[in-house]
């Protein structure tokens, strides 16, 4: 046993020793892989910032209703409340409102140049047992109110979104099989040339008694270390790409009064993606001198 | 320790390099294989060494029965003997010490045996003091006796050559066989391919000459 692993620890050392010796032609080919494999990783990191985002949203089952301007919000707020179906009400004067948009983004002093002020009354409503049918009904009916300008389903909206982006996670999967058989295949194809590079070693290590397990390992290992090191490329490109889109997010938080930020890759992500990638770098390499292997056997 | 009954060999789409070759080296024998060129000479040590197999017949080596030994066997059975080739076949970016080494690192020798393993061999043919050195950088006949010191380093008890003297003067090449001859002294069963007469009328050991790929004489 402890010889098993001192075997394996030299074949990595030697690996590691192979990598420094051609640095250049190493970086490349990590840093190639790092850009494939950070696609699919970057759009999944974006899909999860932006179902955060919608969570924030979920502001219940309601229904927004904006009010005429320059009738009786009154009169519209007690059509409203006679409703059924309709369980609790929250309005939102235009004053109130254009008091909150001012504290909320900051121009303040631009609004006071207006002369009137251009918000409607706003009213929340929300329902008893909102099936998707009754919230129809009820927008049909809120809509067809006198005083009643524009009404607004949170759910409808929200539904929308969340088919979208339940799409995106599809393609996501898609992106991200179709760019692991890429990596597959590029470390296939890098494990091949090395192989043929290295023919008369094999050939001597045949010769002296050495089993197929052994002439696999230095390359197995190069397939898998290439892969978790892509890995490793990806989750730092997508971090600077967090951090050059921290300063603008930060902006648009302070904007909304809204504290989202972005999540990166967390530490159990990255480290399963690191793992995942040495496999498929591992599986790769496997192919390929599995392939070079089978021939010339006695 | 060797035992060749009727061995055929063909190669794909060529003519037959061997045809019904039998005879037995016992252990601790020494013998010379020769041959006109094209007699059949390395093909036989191939089927001995198990890198080629034979279209007929039956091989015994060190108690295997080649043809039903399988291949993931192989690697195994090629640790139990020492070949010489006759083209060295040493890896030229590697130490003269990294390439003796070789035989007992597949093997799974590790650390301080394998040092002294290979200083022992690298003794035993003189090339001590070039460790460190690039086959490259050696002679013809330094490099053959690399190429003994790692036939020799895992302490096989069969030693096969291949032209072991190829393109040496006569005092390297007496002076290669000698260091076979020592091994034999040594309990080491040997067999040596040649077609230099000269090293078999030096040394009276038994003679196995092949004639286009039959058995001339096995005396
Ligand atoms: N790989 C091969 N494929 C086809 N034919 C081969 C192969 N190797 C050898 N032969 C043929 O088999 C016959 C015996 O060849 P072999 O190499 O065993 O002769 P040899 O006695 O070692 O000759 P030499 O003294 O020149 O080395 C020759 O006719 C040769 O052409
Ligand atoms: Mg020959």
């Amino acid at each position: 046993m402890k010889g098993y692993l001192a075997r394996h620890a030299q074949v990595l050392v030697a690996t590691l020793g192979q990598f420094a010796r051609h640095p250049a032609a190493t970086a490349a080919t990590i840093l190639m892989i790092g850009v494939t494999i950070a696609l699919p990783t970057g759009l999944y990191v974006g899909l999860h910032n932006l179902e955060r985002l919608s969570h924030g949203w979920h502001r219940g089952d309601g229904l927004t209703v904006y009010l005429h301007r320059g009738r009786s919000d009154a009169r519209a707020l007690a059509a409203i409340r006679r409703l059924p179906g309709v369980r609790a009400v929250r309005y939102t004067s235009p004053q109130k409102g254009l008091a909150e948009f001012e504290r909320r983004s900051g121009f303040g002093k631009v609004l006071t140049v207006l002369r009137h002020n251009p918000l409607p009354g706003v009213v929340t409503v929300s329902l008893r047992g909102a099936s998707p049918a009754r919230l129809h009904t009820l927008a049909a009916t809120l809509r067809r109110l006198p005083d009643v300008g524009h009404v607004q389903s949170n759910r409808l909206w929200l539904e929308r979104l969340n088919a979208t982006l339940r799409l995106g996670r599809r393609l996501v999967m898609i992106l991200a099989v179709l760019l692991g058989l890429a990596l597959v295949l590029i470390l296939g194809n890098t494990t091949r040339v090395a192989v043929a590079n290295r023919a008369d070693e094999i050939e001597v290590i045949r010769l002296v008694g050495g089993t197929d397990a052994f002439i696999r390992r230095p390359f197995l290992y190069t397939g898998a270390l290439i892969g978790a090191f892509g890995a490793l490329c990806a989750w730092a490109l997508i971090t600077l790409g967090l951090a050059v889109l921290s300063g603008p997010v930060q902006r648009l938080d302070t904007l909304y009064a809204s504290h989202y930020g972005l999540v990166g890759l967390g530490g159990g992500s990255a480290l399963r993606l690191v793992l995942l990638c040495a496999a498929l770098g591992w599986l790769g390499a496997r192919l390929a001198v599995g392939r070079r292997l089978a021939r010339g056997r006695a | 320790m060797i035992e060749c009954q009727h061995v055929f060999k063909r190669y794909p789409g060529g003519n037959e390099a061997l045809s019904d070759v039998s005879f037995m080296l016992e252990a601790g024998e020494m013998a010379f294989l020769t041959g006109h060129s094209g007699a059949g000479k390395s093909t036989l040590l191939k089927l001995i060494s198990l890198i080629e197999r034979p279209t007929r017949g039956q091989i015994i080596v060190n108690n295997h029965n080649l043809g039903r030994l399988p291949p993931r066997r192989t690697p195994r059975f090629r640790r139990q003997i020492g070949v010489v080739f006759q083209d060295n076949k040493l890896l030229n970016d590697r130490t003269v010490f990294d390439n003796v080494a070789l035989p007992l690192v597949v093997a799974g020798v590790t650390g301080d045996e394998i040092r002294k393993r290979v200083q022992a061999a690298l003794d035993k043919v003189g090339l001590l003091a070039r460790a460190r050195s690039h086959p490259l950088m050696l002679s013809g006949g330094e490099q053959q006796r690399v190429g003994i010191a790692r036939a020799i380093a895992h302490r096989p008890s069969l030693l096969i050559a291949d032209e072991p003297t190829g393109n040496l003067d006569a005092a390297m090449s007496d002076e290669i066989i000698d260091l076979f001859r020592d091994f034999n002294d040594h309990g080491v069963t040997v067999l040596i391919a040649t077609h230099d007469w000269r090293h078999i009328a030096r040394c009276q050991k038994r003679v196995i000459e092949l004639g286009a790929g039959h058995l001339v004489t096995a005396a």
